[in-house]
């Protein structure tokens, strides 16, 4: 058989002349679409603009509806509607002195489990409505229903009834006296339209068309969701309180933190949430001159959860966690401050107790326990925990004292610790033995109870009655099923505390850090970054962007979009 | 002809309800549970974890649900995502366009610049730019796409900030019409050269080997005797070398809708790749059956379009 030899190459062909001018016009295309021409200049609307890169996106943000702990429907909802009033900034939630008003503007106290707001006549939803006594009656009734949105629900189970009087007062009636009647009428949730809700059933509002599109009574009002993308906000400006300078506020998806980051650096974006992992990239975003990095207190909190009881049988204690001198001795002989310094760098801190950097009761606390190897050894020594055969690791009646830790993957700072305390605790004669799994296999082994120690994180509201769920007997989340009756009437005592209840939270604290049901690693401050062009610039730790209504733009660092 | 397509069509459908089969099953196999992050924020009692077993149906026989599943998607109900408390149907359709924007131009490009260069290459055999090619198309498959997605978004991007490095649109862009247009393609350019960068190396390659083994036939020759132009008797080689690339195209034809998961994340880019994954993560049991009917649905889809291609560009496949 003959075979043909392909020839060298000769002159093109028409076709292949035709080719080169098809891929030339896609080159000169790209060229174009990358050429500064093809960006509209920077327009007075583009610098009155704030966009935010975001990691989630706000697919139902209306405050009934916020169960699942999405951040960004909180995020979007506090800017659509307005609450009663707003913590101040020392956030301290016990009391009736450190709260701002906002919808209401006064309230009264008629006596220890009664109160009663005004609201501010001024107040309108955004189709001009005005905002009535009714509307506050008509959402406390479906958030404190627990078929409607049982967790919202939960955390209201204090209050007894809410009434009006006439058109614009409302009377919020209690179970008890307690020190955060306040904070439970105007932080959980905020007022919802009557006029527009009531003839929807509620089982039926997350399939309304209301969801897609809802009214409120915020600083700004809907524009539109770009599905996957966006979610576009433009400045209320029959806002009672005034009409924010910042006219329109974008909330721009973008769930991988390298993406985010890109945004922010590129001048695609003005802000970003938590400048995202290693801690150089905070760095970076303190070179660019148009940025500026503001740290603002988180409510995270990590740490090591030791499991009470014994993970085959949970109706037995755990062999050797359930022994306080074997916790204690694990903590001891971690150093967290040199942990904390090699993940987190200056944006974290060794916390006392399981009081995050938003919890007002951190104030006046006592430092953390240094690590103290000598203490730790005599600890296990004084319990049994020898190491008699000399392989590194103690033993008592033949059992080693090894123990293992869950882990998830979705966190690297939980996993670089995880890997640095089972180094750490090598020296003292334990074996931490690390594993590691998918985030959603994580939390079934951590809510079955299935584990030794959990390298656990919460994020905890404002409220330090919050740790009643961690860190009381009966408490909702104590997957550890950690229990010493002593925390739980400290925690009551604290709760029923009207005012100056700082002290009674240490005591809470104090006694915690004393049996150490846990050694708590580390609370951090988030790195916020914003462009400079905006000033009076106050992040809210509970909420970031709650205080954008008083923000003001300047000239300074104008966005400079890509191709500029 | 037609009971063949009849056949095919019925051994797609069939193929299609095992699939489907078969992922139920391994969603629910998969170890994780769909609501342990529902009360994350606000703690939930046993009892209310109870009522949204309930509502879900997550506590029913596994059998029951799955005639439920087949009985909903044969009215177009796909269900609720635990996740985002909206119907499935519409959160898959929503990011359809953005994925079919992308898989298409990432299509486009692989077939047409891919297929040039492989006929060129094998045209030019053993010059220097066939040398050169075979060079770049090997660097190109050799190069992981999450790697360049990264490289491109930052050195492009941010660098030297000649287009997006991230998004689909310019959310303050309040013109329409062309600029709209324009705003859309320079998202595009670096998540689709991401995309096709391996992929015309890929199809290079097939393209090369397969013409050149096209045009050592003896009906080539027989062209060449014949007189015909070398355009001629390329063209006649080339209708033969398509074949295997026409298997290609099939093993593509899915990235319209199944997304790429890496380059939607670090571009952005909101398709239907990221939405799947994060079902995955979240355990979201009605979305990921949403995404996966879709994803199963089109490779299922390409496999009937290429035997339908075949049979119909070869006339040695009979339909039978």
């Amino acid at each position: 058989m003959t075979h043909w030899t392909p020839r060298p190459a000769a002159s093109p062909t028409p076709a292949a002349r035709r080719a080169r001018v098809i891929f030339a016009g896609i080159g000169l295309a790209v060229s174009a679409l990358a050429s500064p021409r093809a960006v509209p200049a920077q327009t007075e609307s583009a610098r009155t603009s704030f966009v935010v890169a975001t990691g989630d996106e706000a697919t139902v943000p209306i405050p009934t509806l916020l169960e699942g702990g999405s951040v960004a429907n909180r995020d979007v909802a506090d800017q659509l509607f307005a609450r009663l009033g707003q913590l101040g900034p020392t956030l301290i939630t016990s009391g009736d002195r450190a709260f701002e008003p906002l919808l209401a503007r006064s309230w009264t106290r008629r006596d220890s489990v009664t109160l009663a707001f005004d609201l501010d006549p001024r107040a309108t939803w955004h189709d001009g409505k005005p905002v009535t006594a009714e509307d506050v009656v008509f959402t406390f009734r479906r958030a404190r229903d627990p078929a409607v949105s049982p967790g919202l629900a939960n955390l209201l189970r204090r209050i007894v009834s809410v009434t009006a009087e006439g058109g614009r007062k409302v009377v919020f009636r209690y179970t008890e006296p307690y020190g955060e009647q306040l904070y439970d009428a105007v932080f959980h949730v905020a007022p919802l339209p009557a006029h527009l809700l009531a003839s929807i059933p509620a089982e039926s509002l997350a399939y309304a068309a209301y969801v897609q599109a809802p009214v409120g009574s915020g600083p700004y009002r809907w524009v539109r969701r770009v599905p996957g993308e966006f979610v576009e906000l433009a400045a209320n400006e029959r806002f009672f309180l005034g009409a924010p300078a910042v006219r329109r506020v974008i909330f721009r998806k973008a769930v991988d933190g390298a993406a985010r980051l890109n945004m922010l650096l590129a001048g695609e974006a003005d802000a970003t949430e938590n400048i995202p992992a290693p801690p150089s990239n905070v760095a970076r975003v303190s070179a660019d001159k148009n940025l500026r990095v503001i740290p603002v207190p988180s409510p995270t909190l990590g740490y090591l959860l030791f499991n009470q009881r014994d993970s085959r049988d949970r109706n037995r204690p755990h062999p050797t966690l359930s022994d306080r001198d074997v916790r204690r001795a694990i903590g001891l002989a971690l150093d967290r401050r040199l942990m904390v310094r090699a993940v987190l760098g200056n944006a974290g801190e060794v916390p006392y107790g399981p009081a995050p950097t938003t919890l007002w009761i951190r104030y006046g606390t006592p430092a953390a326990a240094p690590m103290n190897l000598r203490e730790a050894r005599r600890l296990l020594d004084s319990r049994g925990w020898t190491d008699h055969d000399g392989d590194g690791v103690r033993e008592r009646e033949g059992r080693p004292l090894t123990l293992s830790l869950i882990v998830p993957t979705s966190s690297p700072i939980r996993l670089q610790m995880a890997q640095m305390a089972q180094e750490q605790l090598r020296a003292v004669g334990v074996r931490l033995v690390l594993d590691q799994m998918d985030f959603r296999v994580y939390l079934e082994r951590r809510d079955a109870g299935a584990f030794d120690v959990d390298f656990a994180s919460t994020s905890l509201d404002p409220s330090p009655s919050g740790l009643g769920q961690g860190w009381s007997c009966q408490g909702l989340t104590n997957v550890a099923r950690y229990c010493d009756p002593a925390v739980d009437s400290l925690i009551d005592a604290a709760i029923r505390t009207r005012e100056g209840a700082g002290p009674a939270w240490h005591a809470v604290l104090r006694r915690i850090e004393d049996d150490a049901p846990a050694v708590f690693m580390y609370t951090l401050n988030y790195m916020y970054a914003v462009n400079r062009r905006f000033t009076n610039v106050r992040i809210r730790p509970e909420s970031p962007w709650l205080g954008l209504r008083e923000w003001t733009v300047g000239p300074q660092g104008a966005r400079r979009p890509a191709g500029d | 002809m037609r009971r063949w397509l009849l056949r095919r069509a019925l051994q797609s459908l069939v193929t299609l309800a095992v699939a489907l089969v078969i992922l139920f099953l391994l969603m629910h196999v998969l170890p994780g549970d769909p609501l342990s992050r529902v009360g994350e924020g606000r703690p939930l009692t046993l009892e209310q974890m109870q009522a949204l077993r309930d509502r879900y149906g997550l506590d029913r026989p596994l059998v029951e649900q799955l005639w439920s599943f087949v009985v909903g998607l044969v009215h177009g109900d796909l269900g609720v995502s635990i996740e985002y408390a909206r119907p499935v149907t519409g959160l898959v359709f929503e990011r359809l366009p953005a994925t079919l924007l992308l898989g298409g131009t990432v299509l486009l490009l692989n077939f047409t610049v891919g297929l040039w260069l492989g006929v060129r290459q094998a045209v030019r055999k053993d010059s220097p730019e066939d040398r050169w090619l075979t060079t770049l198309s090997l660097a190109g498959y050799a190069t992981p796409s999450f790697w360049l997605g990264l490289v491109l978004a930052w050195l492009v991007g941010v660098h030297w900030r000649l287009l997006p490095p991230a998004g689909m649109r310019n959310p303050l862009l309040d013109a329409g019409g062309l600029a709209a247009v324009a705003d859309v393609a320079r998202h595009l350019v670096l998540p689709a050269i991401t995309l096709s960068v391996v992929s015309i190396a890929g199809t290079m390659r097939y393209q090369r080997s397969a013409m050149l083994e096209a045009l050592r036939f003896p009906y080539i020759l027989t062209a060449r005797a014949k007189g015909l132009t070398e355009r001629q008797v390329l063209w006649h080689g080339w209708r033969n070398a398509l074949f295997p690339v026409l298997t290609l195209f099939g093993l593509w034809l899915p990235i319209l809708v199944s997304g790429s998961v890496f380059v939607e994340s670090v571009f952005a880019w909101p398709g239907l790749g990221s939405l799947a994954a994060a079902a995955v993560g979240n355990r979201d049991y009605p979305l990921l059956m949403g995404a996966a009917i879709l994803v199963a649905g089109m490779v299922i889809l390409a496999g009937f379009l290429t035997d339908v291609a075949y049979a119909l560009l070869d006339p040695r496949v009979r339909y039978s």
